[in-house]
Formats: structure tokens, C-alpha cells, sequence
């Protein structure tokens, strides 16, 4: 397109330029004098040949054409002006007589901008050739603006479009019908030369959604309503696109719609966008499980539907068990693994809907809020089921038993294969709670007595539960205090050797000194190891023996061990050793002044990762002791190989010594066991003389139990070293000393 | 176009009795002819006059030939262009005469044209002759 004014239209405007052609010479000359005397300037041509070579090269504003002329007349001037490429919209004004009718006509035909009758009133000539040259550029401007808007709704994928409704107009029938813009028929990846129908695009919009589109669109119709949807389509290239379609009605003088003028506009970035920012905000980016604000979200929405549906709701919520020692032994990138493969497995649990249509909630129907069922992920290693509808208890409790036995097969990570239990905790809409919290804390509780109760199982709220998790809570709570307010203590219950009558070592046990009563470790020490407080527990209760054993040593000598227990999760951590070299180093005692009790269970369940540490234990003088010996299923191969030193035969089996001949067996066996593998056998819970003397006889010299003494603070077993040991007054001295034992040796210090 | 119609005021020429063209050549279009160089200085009038009367005698003989060869388009063409530079230098009964034989001439009435034309070319040549007396006086 020419712009001949394009940038300075002012200023062109001022002096225009104009060529004048006409054959007449008087004629040429005169219009020429006439128009230059009015501010035009002037180029003359005596004809249309020689107008168009001056055209070749020279652009005027204007060009005004005598109609008659010999050779190449006006009209044909005028046609071949038009065809020329940069002269379409130059303006061109042809000059005829009064009463050439014809001409008049052919001048518009040939494509003159408008005619003019000569005549010798030169400021009415003037006049029109200034008008011309006005609404020709007010006609380029708006070309221009066209273009320009063109281009803009390209740009951003938007085109307009027009919609009449067939009418009758004084008893002619008129077809309605849709008109798209060039730039709206790109948008559906059409050509202008597409025949594009109301149909055509209805038939691009995907069979599900095409029954809610038809229906707002009917429904806006038959309100005569503004229009603002967004349409899924499927190109003709088989693209799929989102568009936006925005439309105003429009009315006659009669106040009847005739039809509907809008745009339709490609949204698709922006609701990929919008979908990628609301499943961020909405989904777990490790499981893609719904997250905590979505589950939530999705609870509300349940629990309205339950009220207005009067049935019931369940939320489970899934725990699973001992997932942080599977994150500290493995590292954290496998343990984010097994997490992404509990939450498939756990998706295919309940019937997991991703997605939930806010609009269809609404419309859908009595089961739409079945869409909002969906396992979540709430953090860590906690996940939530969400049923939005049960019918009693039963129902939730299957889904709870689908996920245990789901979780049933091993899983790989990290080159190994890990077995993954859960807790499941179960709180019902409305009997446990109408609100989200209500349901998420009371679930929380059910989950917890599942813990406490052994884990990998599920259990139902009951308030009787709540009132046991408060107390649980506090005690917690309490209990990471502790070590800070000095509130733990260390007993010791000392080893005999009754054939010397001598202390042979002690065993330290926890006690906590809360406030005036003495809690015993079977009430803290689980919810310790459930809490992980058992870590800082251990390492505390090491230091703490150190110390004692340089007291001791220091006040009569003392020269054993101290046994700590510890729990099986302490002989992972890999600066297990450190920390006990630590704790010796501290307080000037060798490393073989601590001794480790770890129980038989605990020992059996984690060998693999245990038996590192035992070794390099072991390696530096650290005695490894083998407790409640007789209970678990240890697998006798091992203990060949096991690092240990020590065998403590368990309490029961002492218990029944003297009264059930099976469990002298035992101790028999046990005993011939620790004999042929070169271990030191030691019995516990020695209470009265008749075991002593069973046991002394079998050939377990050293026990511990009350017959000797309980567990006493440190100062009082000193006390009862100088009153009770040495000064040989305990009736089982005398009886051991009846047993042929070697009474010469009288300190507790040494060992034979 | 006929300017007869509505008189005005002439400037420069005064319609009195010693001009003998102004018998033949009307006043007020001479009058606006002159306000197109009211000063002289561009000595358009006798440029346009000088260029009307070549013009006039090349199309005098272009119509003779057209005549001769009864070529009506020819005809018609030469009453078109002296019809309004006649008008403009005021030669008012010619314009006339040639808007008639050109009228004549397109309406196919090639009877009429004969008499038409020998009027315009009798009244062509006293329009020279007054064109001619004009100039001289300028």
C-alpha cells in the first residue's frame, strides 16, 4: 500500500501536488493558473500517454483527468493508473461535461476516486480537490488502522466475528449466518477461502464438552446475553487449542436481538499456564498427588456434600512406618523414590480422580462428588485418603486393609529392596468430626494408636483414643525437656559373679526424675524410640556411663564395663563409634569401659546394617552383649560369625527355673551354646537362691537380678559394695560360699 | 459550461460600443480570465488568447479533414474540445454551437450535423477575428 502522506500529511497537504491532464491546451492552461494561484502545484500533461510516463517517476497527491481526450482517454488512463502496483489508492479525480451521464459512470467503473463537470469556477475545483484529497487520507488512515489492528489480533491469536439470526424482513425470509474475520479463521486454522458455518465450528469442539457449550450458548441465545466461554477445539490439523470466545449481543430499532458481534481469541498458553500455576500450587511435585491445600480443598467440598446428602464421609490417614530410617540409612533421593512408588500404589487404592471440574461439581449430578475422591499427599511421609462417601465404619476400614496389603510386596530403591509398612488412622464425617481439622487431628489419633499398638495396621477414632493421645503428647512434649533440665538419671544394677561373689561389670538403665516420681523406661523408652528422642536418649546415656565408670574407678577401682542399652536404629548411625570414643575420651576411661547391650530382636531385625558397626566396635575394645538372649529367632549361622562377647539368658527363662523342666532346657542349651562359641553366659532376673543355685549348677556363673540388688543410683551401689559385698553379710554369699566358692578374693574390683 | 447564465461585473473590459469584439467575445468570461494574473505580470491572457487561436486553427482543420472523410467520431471530438476552451476565453455563441454538434453528434443525429457545423465554422472565424483585434490591443 502507498503512503504518499503517510508520515507528514500537513504539511503535503499544504502545497499538494497535483497532475493535471487534459488535451485542451487553452484548457491545460488555464485550470493550471487557476489551481496554482489556489495553493496547488502543478505538473501539466497534454495527454494520457504522456500522464503516465510522468508517473513513472514522479508521485502526486492527486491526479485530475480530462475524460475525453484523443489517444489514450481518461478512462483508459484511469484503468491503467489503477492497475499499476503502488497507484491503487492514489487519488484520481476525472473531469467530464454536465450532461455525459455515461461518462459519470464509467469514471467509477474504471476506478476514478470521484468525478467533477469542468466548468470555469476554479474555487469550486479547488474545493473538490481538496475534499478528495482529505477523505482519501482520512480513507489511508483507516486502511492503515485496519492493517494495524489486523496484525494485533494476529499477533494475539484473536479474530472477530459476526453472527445474524435469520429473520423476515416484511415477508422475505433471510438466511442468518456467522461471518469470521480473516484473522478469526486463522485462529481455527482455516483460509479465507473456507467455507466456515455455525456448524463447522461446533463440530471442532470435542463430543464431552460439546453438550455443555451447546447449552450456554442456548441459554445466552435465549436470554440475549453477553457470551464469554472458553471452547476446547480440534483443529483441522488435528491440534488441539483452547479458544475464548466473547460476544455482545446486538439489537434492532425494534429492541429484538439480531445477532451476536464479539471475538474469539487462542487461549491456550495462557490456560497451559494457568493449568501448570494451579497444579503447582494444587500437587505434590514429587508424587503428583494432590498437596495438603488441595486435599483440604477437596475435604470441604466433600464434607458440604455429605451435609446436603446426608451420608457419611471417611478421611484415612496413611503413615508409613519407620520411613525416616529408611531415608537416614538409604539417603534421601531413594527415599523420595519409595514415596513416589507408595503413592502410585496408594492412588490405585480408593477411585483417585487427578482432576476435579469446579463447574461440574455443581451440575453434575448427585454422584459429583465422587470426583473429589483422591489419595494426597499431606508431607513427608504422610498421605490422606479421602472418601467422600461410606456407608458405615466397614467401608473405610477395607480401603485401609487395601492400602496395608498394598503396600505388602517389597519395593525397590536404592539397590535394594525395602519392605514398607503403614499406620492407618480412620475419622468418619459427621460421628468423628464435622470439620476438615476435626477429621485430619482425630484421624491423627487413630493413626498414633496404630503406632503405639505395634504399627501396620489401621484403626478407627474412638474418643477413648483421644484421651490416651493428649496424655501421649504431653508426655512428648515433656520428655525433649528432659535432657535439658538434667531430668534423666542412670541406675545400675550390678553383675555378680557368684563363684567369687564379686562385681563383674554393671548394667546402666534410664530413669526419668520427673518432677517427684520416678517414671520407669517401659513408659517413655517407646514413645522415645517412636519420636526418634531415643537418638539423643543414647547418646546422652553414654556420656553419662563414661562419666560413672571414672567415678568409680576413681573411688574403688573399678575396672569393668558399664552396659548401655541401645536400641537396634543407634548401631546405624555410622558415628555411633565416634560418639562413644568421644564420651570415653571425655572423661579419661578406656573404650572397654563401655559395654553395649543390644537386644536380641533389634539385633536380628536390622542385621545387615548392624553388623558394620558391631565389627568396628569390637575393633576398639567396645564389648557387645546380646540381650533378652532365648526370645527372638536368632539365626544361629550369624551368631557364629556375630562380633559379640556376651550372651544374658532372658529373665522368663530363669523365672521357670526350678518349676518347668523346658526352661532348665533352655538354659541348658544356651548355656552349651555360649560354651562352644567361646561367649561369656550371663543369666538375669535373678530373684531368689533356688535359681541361683540351678543356674550356678548348669554352669552360669554371672548374674544380675534382684536377689542382688535393684537398680540403684550410683552413690548407693557403692554404699551396698562397702555394707552388703565386702563385709560378705548377703545371704547369697554364705550359699554361694556353701557352693564351693573361692572366698579368698574379697574386692569387687577384678575379675578372675 | 454557459456562464451567460449568471452575469457579473466585468473588471478590465467595459462593455461599451467602440470594442467590436464584444460582439463576439463575452465580457465576463474575459473578466474572470484576467482575474487568473490580475497583475499582468504573467501576461496570461495573451498566452491563453495566442494559444486559443492556434488551437482554434488546428482544429478548424482537423474538422475540415473529418468532414471530408464523414468521420463523426472526429467530429465530435473537435466540437468537445472547442466547446470549452471557446467558453473559457468567451466565445460563448461558439461553445454553444459546438455543444450542440457534439450533443448532435453522440445522439447519432448525423443529419443535423452539416447545418450545425457550417454555423460553427462561420462563427469560428469571427471569433478569430475577434481574438485577433483583442490581442492586438493588449
Amino acid at each position: 500500500m502507498t503512503l504518499p502522506y503517510a508520515f507528514d500529511p500537513e504539511d503535503a497537504l499544504e502545497r499538494p501536488k497535483v497532475l493535471l491532464v487534459d488535451d485542451d491546451e487553452v484548457q491545460l492552461m488555464l485550470t493550471s493558473a487557476a489551481m496554482r494561484e489556489r495553493g496547488f502545484e502543478i505538473v501539466e500533461a497534454d495527454g494520457g500517454e504522456k500522464a503516465l510516463s510522468i508517473l513513472a517517476d514522479w508521485l502526486p497527491d492527486i491526479v485530475v483527468l480530462d475524460a475525453v481526450m484523443p489517444g489514450l482517454d481518461g478512462f483508459d488512463t484511469c484503468h491503467e493508473i489503477r492497475s499499476t502496483v503502488g497507484f491503487e489508492n492514489l487519488p484520481v479525480l476525472m473531469l467530464t461535461g454536465l450532461d455525459d451521464e455515461a461518462s459519470i459512470t464509467r469514471a467509477y467503473t474504471v476506478g476514478a476516486t470521484d468525478f467533477f463537470v469542468k466548468s470555469q469556477q476554479w474555487s469550486l475545483l479547488a474545493g473538490r480537490l481538496r475534499y478528495v484529497l482529505r477523505s482519501s487520507h482520512t480513507r489511508m488512515e483507516l486502511e492503515r488502522s485496519k492493517a494495524k489492528l489486523a496484525r494485533a489480533q494476529d499477533l494475539a491469536r484473536m479474530g472477530s466475528f459476526d453472527w445474524r439470526k435469520p429473520h423476515t424482513t416484511s415477508g422475505i425470509a433471510a438466511a442468518g449466518g456467522l461471518t469470521l474475520a480473516p484473522e478469526a479463521l486463522r485462529v481455527f486454522g482455516m483460509s479465507p477461502q473456507d467455507v466456515v458455518t455455525l456448524r463447522t465450528l461446533i463440530r471442532m469442539v470435542p463430543t464431552p464438552e460439546r453438550r455443555g457449550m451447546l447449552r450456554v450458548l442456548g441459554d445466552v441465545h435465549a436470554h440475549s446475553t453477553v457470551l464469554a466461554i472458553d471452547v476446547p477445539v480440534q483443529l483441522p490439523d488435528c491440534r488441539m487449542r483452547v479458544v475464548h470466545v466473547e460476544a455482545e449481543p446486538e439489537f434492532n430499532e425494534h429492541g429484538h436481538g439480531v445477532g451476536y458481534t464479539g471475538i474469539i481469541q487462542d487461549v491456550t498458553d495462557r490456560r497451559v499456564a494457568e493449568d501448570r500455576i494451579r497444579h503447582l500450587a494444587n500437587f505434590d511435585t514429587l508424587t503428583g498427588l494432590p498437596n495438603r491445600r488441595q486435599l483440604i480443598w477437596r475435604t470441604e467440598r466433600a464434607l458440604d456434600q455429605a451435609r446436603r446428602g446426608g451420608h457419611q464421609a471417611a478421611m484415612l490417614l496413611i503413615d508409613l512406618d519407620r520411613f525416616k530410617v529408611i531415608n537416614d540409612t538409604l539417603g534421601h533421593a531413594s527415599g523420595d523414590e519409595l514415596l513416589v512408588e507408595v503413592a502410585r500404589r496408594l492412588r490405585g487404592c480408593v477411585r483417585h480422580s487427578d482432576q476435579v471440574m469446579d463447574g461440574a461439581l455443581e451440575s453434575a449430578g448427585v454422584r459429583s462428588h465422587r470426583s473429589l475422591e483422591a489419595v494426597g499427599r499431606l508431607g513427608g511421609d504422610e498421605f490422606i485418603a479421602l472418601l467422600p462417601e461410606v456407608l458405615d465404619e466397614a467401608d473405610a476400614e477395607r480401603v485401609s486393609w487395601r492400602v496395608l496389603e498394598a503396600m505388602r510386596d517389597p519395593i525397590f530403591v536404592g539397590g535394594q529392596e525395602c519392605f514398607v509398612t503403614a499406620s492407618v488412622g480412620i475419622a468418619l464425617f459427621p460421628r468423628d468430626g464435622t470439620t476438615v481439622a476435626d477429621l485430619m487431628r482425630n484421624a491423627d489419633v487413630a493413626m498414633y494408636s496404630v503406632k503405639n499398638a505395634g504399627r501396620n495396621a489401621s484403626a478407627v477414632y474412638s474418643p477413648m483414643l483421644a484421651g490416651r493421645g493428649r496424655e501421649k503428647l504431653e508426655l512428648e512434649t515433656a520428655l525433649h525437656k528432659a535432657i535439658e533440665r538434667d531430668e534423666l538419671v542412670l541406675h545400675y544394677q550390678p553383675k555378680i559373679d557368684v563363684r567369687s561373689a564379686r562385681m563383674v561389670g554393671a548394667e546402666a538403665l534410664m530413669r526419668w526424675q520427673r518432677g517427684h516420681t520416678l517414671v520407669p523406661p517401659g513408659d517413655f523408652i517407646p514413645l522415645a524410640e517412636e519420636t526418634g528422642l531415643i537418638v539423643p536418649l543414647s547418646e546422652w546415656a553414654l556420656r553419662e556411663a563414661a562419666r560413672q565408670a571414672k567415678i568409680w574407678s576413681v573411688n574403688f577401682g573399678f575396672a569393668d564395663a558399664i552396659a548401655v542399652n541401645l536400641p537396634n536404629r543407634m548401631f546405624e548411625r555410622s558415628d555411633l563409634v565416634e560418639h562413644i570414643h568421644q564420651s570415653v575420651s571425655q572423661y579419661g576411661v578406656p573404650h572397654r569401659a563401655i559395654q553395649l547391650e543390644i537386644t536380641e530382636t533389634g539385633l536380628m531385625k536390622d542385621l545387615q546394617n548392624v553388623i558394620p558397626s558391631l565389627h568396628r566396635l569390637t575393633e576398639i575394645g567396645v564389648e557387645i552383649s546380646i540381650d533378652d538372649f532365648g526370645t527372638g529367632y536368632s539365626s544361629l549361622a550369624y551368631l557364629t560369625t556375630l562380633p559379640i562377647s556376651e550372651l544374658k539368658i532372658d529373665r522368663s527363662f530363669v523365672r521357670d527355673l526350678g518349676i518347668t523342666p523346658q526352661s532348665s532346657a533352655v538354659v541348658t542349651a544356651i548355656i552349651a551354646l555360649a560354651r562352644s562359641l567361646g561367649l561369656r553366659v550371663i543369666a538375669e532376673g535373678v530373684e531368689n537362691l533356688r535359681q541361683m543355685e540351678v543356674l550356678h549348677r548348669l554352669g552360669c556363673g554371672v548374674m544380675q537380678g534382684f536377689l542382688f540388688s535393684r537398680p540403684i543410683p550410683p552413690d548407693e551401689l557403692e554404699r551396698w559394695l562397702q555394707q552388703t559385698v565386702l563385709p560378705r553379710k548377703a545371704p547369697w554369699i554364705v550359699q554361694a560360699s556353701a557352693d564351693r566358692v573361692d572366698l579368698t578374693r574379697t574386692t569387687g574390683g577384678f575379675r578372675p | 459550461m454557459m456562464q451567460s447564465t449568471s452575469p457579473v461585473a466585468g473588471g478590465g473590459f467595459q462593455a461599451t460600443g467602440d470594442r467590436p469584439w464584444q460582439a463576439v467575445l463575452d465580457a465576463q468570461a474575459l473578466a474572470s480570465l484576467e482575474q487568473l494574473d490580475p497583475t499582468g505580470a504573467n501576461k496570461l491572457v495573451s498566452r491563453v488568447l495566442t494559444t486559443y487561436r492556434s488551437s482554434l486553427a488546428r482544429l478548424l482543420s482537423q474538422l475540415s479533414t473529418a468532414r471530408a472523410q464523414s468521420d463523426h467520431g472526429g467530429m465530435k471530438l473537435v466540437a468537445h474540445t472547442l466547446k470549452s476552451s471557446s467558453a473559457s476565453v468567451g466565445a460563448l455563441a461558439l461553445s454553444a454551437l459546438c455543444s450542440s454538434a457534439e450533443q448532435a453528434a453522440r445522439d447519432g443525429r448525423h443529419d443535423a450535423l452539416p447545418d450545425l457545423l457550417d454555423q460553427l465554422e462561420t462563427e469560428a472565424v469571427r471569433v478569430d477575428a475577434a481574438v485577433q483585434k483583442l490581442l492586438s490591443e493588449k
